[in-house]
Order: C-alpha cells, then structure tokens, then sequence
C-alpha cells in the first residue's frame, strides 16, 4: 500500500522569497534534498498522486512534478496544473512537458514552430 | 434583422459602430503581429533552456546513481537530511504586450563545497558531483518556470487575440454591413413609396382643378 509523506523541515526561505517544493518518488525526491529543498512529498503509490497534489495547489512558488507521475494523472488534474502561474509547475524527467506545450502552440498559432 | 428599426438614426448609429469595429480590428490585428513576434523570439530561448534543463537533469541522475551506488543510498540520504538551506529566489512580474509574466530573480545556487552543509572530510567526491549536478539542475529548473510560463501565458493571448479578430473580421462586422444595407434599402424603398404616393395625390389634384374649371 502506498503512502504519502510530507517532510518539512525548518524552514530557511529568506522574507519575500518565493519556495521549491518537489513532488516524486523518493529517490527523484533525495536529490532535491541535496540541494535544501526541504519541502519534499514523497508519493510511493500514484493513486496518492491527487492528493497530494491537491496539498501543494494552494500555495506559491514553483513546484517540481516528476514527468512520469505527471503523465498518468487524469485529465482535470493535468488542466489544473497547466493552467496554475501560483505555483508554477514544472515537470522534470522525461521530455519534461515539451510534448504538451508544443501541442499548445500548434493548437494556438496553426503551425508547428516547435522544431 | 428584423428587430431593427430602419430609421436614420439606428443606420448612423450602426455606421459608427461599424467604424469603431473596424478600428479595433486593425488595433487587435496589430496586436496578434506583436504578440506573434514577441513569442517568436522567446521561443528560441525556451527551446534551449527547456533542451538544457533535459540534458541536466540526465547528467543530475547519472551522478546521483553512481554515488548511490557507490556510497551506498543510505549515506546519500544522510547527507541530503543535513542539506537545509534552500534555493533562494523572488518571483517579480513583468508586462508584455498586457500580458503579465513572472520574472524569476535568483541568487547563485552554486556553492563551494566548503559552503555546503555536510561534512566535506566523511563523505566522497562523488557525492560532491551529484550535488553540483543537482544545483545546475535547480538552477536550470527556476530557469524553465519562468519562461515556459511566458510562453504559455503569450500562447494564451495569441490564441484569444486572434480568436477575436477572427469574430470580428468574419462576424460582427459582417453581421453590421448587412444590417445597414438593409436600412439603407428600406429607406430608399420609403422614399420611392413617398414620392409615387406625391405623384398620385399631385394626379388626383390636378384632375380635380381641371373639372372644377370645367364645370
């Protein structure tokens, strides 16, 4: 059965600043770590995916999604999270999203400028 | 159609509609241009960053197994519970074209290895490598959230840009011809009608004036 764990720790984000949180599988999480993003969530099971997700909507900043977690979730979550600016995500691993926005702009311009 | 009142008054007040709506046509055709040409340019730039952020990101994992592998997951994850200082950065907002884009301004996320938080003489190199690795990564991250939502935010606009200067060029301003066409035939049709019903009357007139004058 999988779980969700969300580790916080201190926080050192200076005022005014802005924060990282990561979302992935703990072993995508453990390098973030390395780097002192302390608000990691780790998912194990990607039926705990939503929920998670959810938790992290509200706040702000930028908030780092595994590719592959991102591609599985059900369409009205994957349109929440194209459309959320507060927090901005960004999918990492994989082809990190290009897939998504190239189809944006083809969608919007009529041509593929992605090339 | 036919809910309009075909007076002079409705068919002026429709051609200074028209007028405005062609006006904003161009002023909105002019803006897609700009927004196009605006997007051109940070698209380019979003192509390497994102190409980047890929790249990072492969040589980021490669690092980070090797040093797992070697150092073992458990001492990886010891260091990275000492790691506690987090990325510094501020997001601002700029204006392109009437499009708000958040402007990432970060702080150097590349630290010395004596500036890191762990001890420098109990671990290895390796786990030092996949540090670095994973700072370019954070780093090249902060740089893709900032452009890929410009460049979503500017697609956005493009989109509804042109979503309305299509409306307008193939609907409204149409739609608005026709209308004053109609106007305009209805009331020449009034004042045929007029001057025919004068002709009779002036007829009818006439052929009373003769037969008094006769009688």
């Amino acid at each position: 059965m999988g779980r969700i764990v969300q580790r916080k720790y201190r926080r050192t984000v200076g005022d005014g600043m802005s924060r990282v949180s990561v979302i992935g599988d703990p072993d995508f999480n453990t390098g973030f770590r390395l780097v002192g993003i302390c608000d990691t969530i780790e998912v194990e099971d990607e039926a705990q995916l939503p929920e998670a997700i959810e938790k992290v909507l509200g706040q702000e900043g930028i908030v780092i999604i595994k590719y592959d977690f991102y591609k599985n979730l059900p369409i009205p979550l994957k349109m929440k999270i194209d459309e959320s600016l507060e927090p901005t995500f960004v999918k990492v691993g994989g082809e990190g999203g290009v897939e998504e926005l190239r189809d944006k702009i083809r969608k919007a311009i009529g041509v593929d400028l992605w090339k | 159609m036919a809910d309009v009142q075909p007076t002079r008054m409705e068919l002026i007040k429709l051609r200074r509609r028209i007028k405005m709506a062609v006006n904003g046509h161009a002023l909105l055709k002019m803006k897609r241009d700009g927004l196009i040409m605006e997007f051109r340019e940070i698209l380019e730039e979003a192509k390497t960053v994102i190409g980047g952020m890929i790249e990072k990101y492969e040589k980021a994992q490669e690092k980070m197994t090797l040093a797992k592998a070697i150092d073992g997951v458990l001492v990886v994850r010891a260091v990275s519970i000492a790691c506690v200082s987090e990325p510094q950065f501020s997001i601002k907002k700029k204006n392109i074209m009437g499009v708000t884009v958040p402007v990432i301004k970060r702080e150097p996320i590349r630290r010395k290895v004596i500036q890191r938080e762990y001890g420098v003489t109990s671990t290895t190199a390796r786990i030092d490598e996949a540090v670095a690795a994973y700072e370019e990564l954070v780093d090249a991250i902060l740089a893709v959230a900032e452009i890929e939502t410009t460049v979503k935010r500017l697609i956005e606009e493009i989109d509804k840009t042109r979503r309305r200067v299509n409306a307008l060029e193939f609907r409204v301003i149409p739609n608005m011809e026709d209308t004053a066409r109609f106007i305009t035939f209805k009331l020449e049709e009034l004042d045929r009608e007029t001057i025919i019903s004068l002709k009779k009357l002036k007829a009818k007139m006439a052929a009373r004036e003769v037969a008094e004058a006769e009688a």
